[in-house]
């Protein structure tokens, strides 16, 4: 008899624990649904990813937002990146270009900064959903000291719970399909030295959210 | 609100418990001066001896049944069971159920874990006596701590405070971690007697620091492990029973071997 | 790991007389315990109460459905490109860990942390079969440092000092000497970079599996985590089978409620569902395993202490529990510390091998009030405690004293007797009488109390005398 089939046989010949609960019935969110206009929205993950330790920089519009993200950048010629195609600011790829910042390898463990789009922003928590893929590298999120995540305003959502239940609607199947799904929320830290909190540990130490405007 | 039908009207019987009946009878005695001054109709069934609950948390639970039944025998004919100690209370209600869940006594079990209080939630919840018009003979500064059982299995400790906020000249102060064990645990206290030491330190620290001269509480388990610590330190400071303080409210002539 | 929970009081009594290890204890958990309380209940008592009813739900409705959840983790899981693996014990763990490593040339691991592997030693078997484990959780990888065991389940050194751990890494890493906690972390993390970058196979936990997605879940903060399970071409997850879950609902639930329990965190930084290894224009591992493990917890299932398989590693009960606070958890002699260890590491290990642990609680309930689904660890260590009785492990002593008791206290002619010759003998009774082992636990720390001369039943029969006379 193979381990598998020991113990599930072991599990079924017990007699079964909690037999009696109720059904599952409605659940609350964990953090209560509250306000979910967009502007309420935008407020709401802003205070919370702040609150994380994130850098929340709302830009107006997309040539605001090209600016931001080229001072974060700085002086660095390489940048590790998600596929422009899935970073939702046109113009991005050529302002990059001109100012002769290149894309590394997606495994180049040297770069500083590392730019991505999102999948969704969750209010409630202030957490970054990035979902990996054709053209959206983990390591891009994870590997460089400083983390640029461009967020459209249509991508905020009140929290998981409504994100998972459009993963739900939309057929499980498709969520299956993505190989790797991380929720952001802040810079990596430890309090393991002495409980002291430490921002940047192996993952980045500095997480800075491009909020783009309604238009 | 105790949704148990109201005691109100039915004979009292108080459950004293073993360590009160021997080494703390004036804490009985406050309870049926109390109960006097009510006007409630009062008896002490005389058969009763303990609940088991020591070695019944030791997990000796043949020992524990065999000093139960003693229990299930005196209160045989009790219509309401009052007692001052939270922790016997929660053994009645809460572990009589489990300790006679295969005994032919488990029906009796279960009518007496019904009827069931602790002191301060008969008076509260039960009676719906929150001021009893007490007037300590001269100020005094309290602090409560809240006994594990009592609180956690119980539910009390709220009716307590209201109970004393209602008696002039008392005035009550906040106990640092009021609601955190003290270390007395039953057997724990000389099985684990380290730990048990190091919990009480913890508890006599905060006592020390309390500008309260007194520390009431609901079980004279821990009043006595408390004590028994603070004995051993440079201070007056002393825990007190409920009971004892609010009798010590009582107006002159409601009193019986003070 | 080696039990050595029969060792708990001697342990306790060493780690009560070091004052630099209850200061560190007592700092870590009440700062924890106090986040707990911040964002539980930031909505209220009542709202954060009923989180922990539905996540308690969740769980019992997972463990009630087990075999079946299991089943269809491994399908959704294997249909999602995750190779699935069982193992009903700690041999087979590191068998099959090895033949993991062997199939794909391993000569190099990364870990992050996984409480199974510690159940299994799991580190000592590859490190036997030349194959580099380097701990990568921070705590851990002090841990590792120092060859010692972790002492709480998320914090593992909150028993090291600052200093401590500054002249382990001087020593073992040449680290240059500084104090400061930032600087110490840097050079930690530069040391543990190349690790991850050049290692072959990386070792997790897992926190939940969903069965209806075949997502295996892993809450971290570091992004150890992270680069575990992207960055080297194998990754194989240890995961013990009570930790699936039937749905994607129940996961938003208990992803979230276990951050707020643990650490006070409304998500912890990296929050992942794994699906799959890479795909074929995407970077990750090109494989997944996914270990199953029993290793004790099917006989768990099969007794009245199933509840006890909820549990999802949080360490609430660690940071509530003042015997914790006071002894720390390596006096628990094992994997698993606090109210928790006290209960599965009898029922994982044999009660014969951990027989004090279930009477290391004074039963103060504040484990089940914190537990964030709800766990009766009090109910379950009276239990314990009768099982220990039922299975002789009840030193004759306490059996004769109790025999005594129920004798004395189950006869009311008895026990008035036992009253009147306390009352007689207690006038000569000092209050720190020398008493014989074990009474002399009382005495060493407190008083014993006055005996006063009338019993309660006395001073009650002199009442009824007096209102008769007129």
């Amino acid at each position: 008899m193979t381990s598998r089939e020991s113990i599930l046989n072991k599990l079924r010949a017990a007699r079964q624990p909690f037999a009696d609960l109720p059904p599952a019935g409605g659940m609350i969110p964990v953090v209560p649904a509250g306000d979910t206009s967009p502007a309420a929205l935008r407020a709401r993950f802003t205070e919370a990813a702040e609150k994380l330790g994130c850098t929340v920089t709302h830009c107006a519009d997309p040539a605001a937002a090209i600016a931001h993200i080229r001072d974060l950048i700085g002086n660095d010629s390489t940048i590790l990146s998600w596929d422009l195609v899935y970073v939702p600011l046109p113009g991005l790829g050529e302002a990059l270009a001109d100012a002769g910042i290149a894309i590394a390898a997606p495994g180049d463990a040297s770069v500083r900064v590392g730019l991505t789009g999102v999948d969704a922003a969750l209010a409630a928590t202030g957490s970054l959903l990035l979902a990996s893929g054709p053209g959206k590298p983990r390591g891009a999120s994870l590997l460089p000291e400083v983390h640029i995540a461009v967020v459209a305003a249509n991508q905020l959502v009140p929290d998981l719970e409504t994100w998972l239940a459009a993963q739900r609607a939309a057929g499980l199947d498709s969520l299956r399909r993505l190989n790797n799904v991380v929720l952001i929320s802040g810079p990596s830290r430890t309090a393991d030295i002495a409980m002291e909190t430490v921002m940047g540990v192996h993952g980045p130490g500095a997480v800075q959210i491009v909020l783009l405007g309604e238009g | 609100m105790d949704p148990r039908p109201s005691p109100a009207g039915k004979r009292v019987s108080l459950f004293v418990t073993c360590l009160i009946d021997m080494l703390y009878p004036q804490t009985g005695m406050s309870v049926v001066n109390i109960f006097d001054y009510l006007g409630l109709d009062v008896d002490f069934p005389m058969a009763q001896t303990c609940c088991g609950q020591p070695a019944f948390n030791g997990g000796y639970r043949r020992d524990a049944r065999h000093v139960a039944y003693q229990f299930l025998k005196a209160f045989q004919d009790a219509e309401v069971i009052v007692t001052p100690s939270g922790s016997c209370a929660a053994m009645v209600r809460h572990e009589f159920p489990v300790l006679f869940a295969d005994d032919p006594w488990r029906s009796e079990a279960e009518r007496l874990a019904s009827i069931t209080w602790e002191f301060t939630e008969f008076l509260v919840d039960g009676l719906g006596l929150d001021d009893l018009k007490l007037a300590l003979p001269h100020p005094q500064t309290f602090a409560f701590h809240d006994s594990c059982h009592g609180l956690r299995m119980m539910g009390v400790g709220e009716q307590a405070r209201r109970l004393l906020g209602n008696v002039e000249n008392a005035t009550i102060v906040e106990l640092e971690d009021h609601d955190e064990c003290c270390g007395f645990g039953g057997l724990f206290a000389v099985k684990m007697a380290d730990i048990s030491g190091a919990m009480l330190e913890k508890k006599i620290g905060h006592i020390l620091a309390c500008p309260a001269d007194t520390i009431v509480l609901g079980d004279v388990s821990c009043l006595m492990h408390i004590n028994g610590g603070l004995a051993r330190r440079d201070t007056p400071k002393r825990a007190r029973h409920i009971a004892d303080v609010l009798a010590e409210g009582l107006p002159e002539g409601v009193t019986y071997g003070r | 790991m080696d039990v050595k929970a029969r060792d708990f009081v001697p342990a306790a009594q060493a780690a009560l007389s070091d004052p630099a290890l209850r200061a560190a204890v007592k700092r870590a958990t009440d700062t924890a315990a106090k986040k707990r309380l911040v964002t539980m209940f930031w909505a209220g008592r009542a709202h954060g109460e009923a989180l922990r009813q539905q996540a308690a739900q969740a769980r019992r409705r997972a463990l009630r459905d087990l075999p079946a959840l299991l089943e269809q983790a491994e399908a959704a899981m294997t249909a999602n490109g995750i190779q699935v693996l069982w193992a009903a014990d700690g041999d087979e763990v590191r068998r099959l860990v090895l033949d993991i490593a062997a199939r794909h040339d391993v000569r190099r691991a990364v870990k992050s942390k996984s409480m199974v592997s510690e159940e299994v030693a799991l580190n000592h078997a590859l490190q036997a079969h030349d194959i580099d484990v380097l701990e990568t959780d921070l705590g851990e990888f002090i841990v590792q440092l120092s060859d010692e065991t972790p002492s709480h389940i998320v914090t593992p050194v909150i028993h090291k000092s600052k200093e401590t751990i500054r002249d382990l890494f001087v020593r073992e890493l040449d680290m240059p000497p500084t104090d400061d906690a930032e600087a110490m972390t840097q050079f930690a993390r530069g040391h543990l970079r190349r690790a991850f970058l050049e290692a072959d196979m990386g070792i997790s936990g897992g926190n939940f599996i969903i069965a209806e997605t075949g997502a295996l879940c892993l809450v971290t903060n570091e992004g150890n985590g992270r680069m575990v399970t992207a960055l080297p071409r194998v990754h194989v997850a240890l995961v013990g089978i009570e930790k699936v879950i039937a749905t994607v609902e129940d996961y938003a639930t208990l992803t979230q409620i276990l951050p707020r329990s643990s650490t006070g965190q409304t998500m912890t930084v990296y929050t992942q569902m794994i699906h799959g290894p890479r795909g074929a224009d995407d970077d990750g591992p090109e494989h997944v395993y996914v270990i199953l493990v029993d290793n004790g917890r099917s006989d768990i299932y099969a007794t009245g202490y199933a509840e006890a398989l909820a549990c999802i590693r949080c360490g609430a009960c660690l940071n509530a529990c003042p015997v914790y606070e006071a002894t720390g958890g390596h006096a628990y002699g094992w994997v698993y510390s606090g109210p928790i260890g006290a209960v599965i590491t009898p029922l994982l290990t044999g009660l014969e091998n951990a027989s004090p642990l279930p009477h290391a609680s004074s039963l103060c309930g504040l484990c089940k009030e914190v537990c964030p689904v709800d766990i009766d660890l009090p109910r379950m260590l009276l239990d314990l405690r009768h099982d220990l009785d039922e299975t002789g492990h009840t030193p004759p002593v306490w059996k004769g004293g109790m025999r005594g008791f129920g004798i004395v206290a189950g006869s009311p002619r008895l026990f008035e007797l036992a009253e009147r010759a306390a009352g007689l003998g207690g006038r000569f009774l000092p209050p720190r009488p020398p008493l014989p082992p074990p009474l002399n636990g009382w005495t060493n720390v407190r008083d014993l109390p006055a005996i006063p001369p009338k019993s309660f039943r006395q001073l009650w029969a002199e009442r009824q005398k007096a209102k008769k006379t007129p």
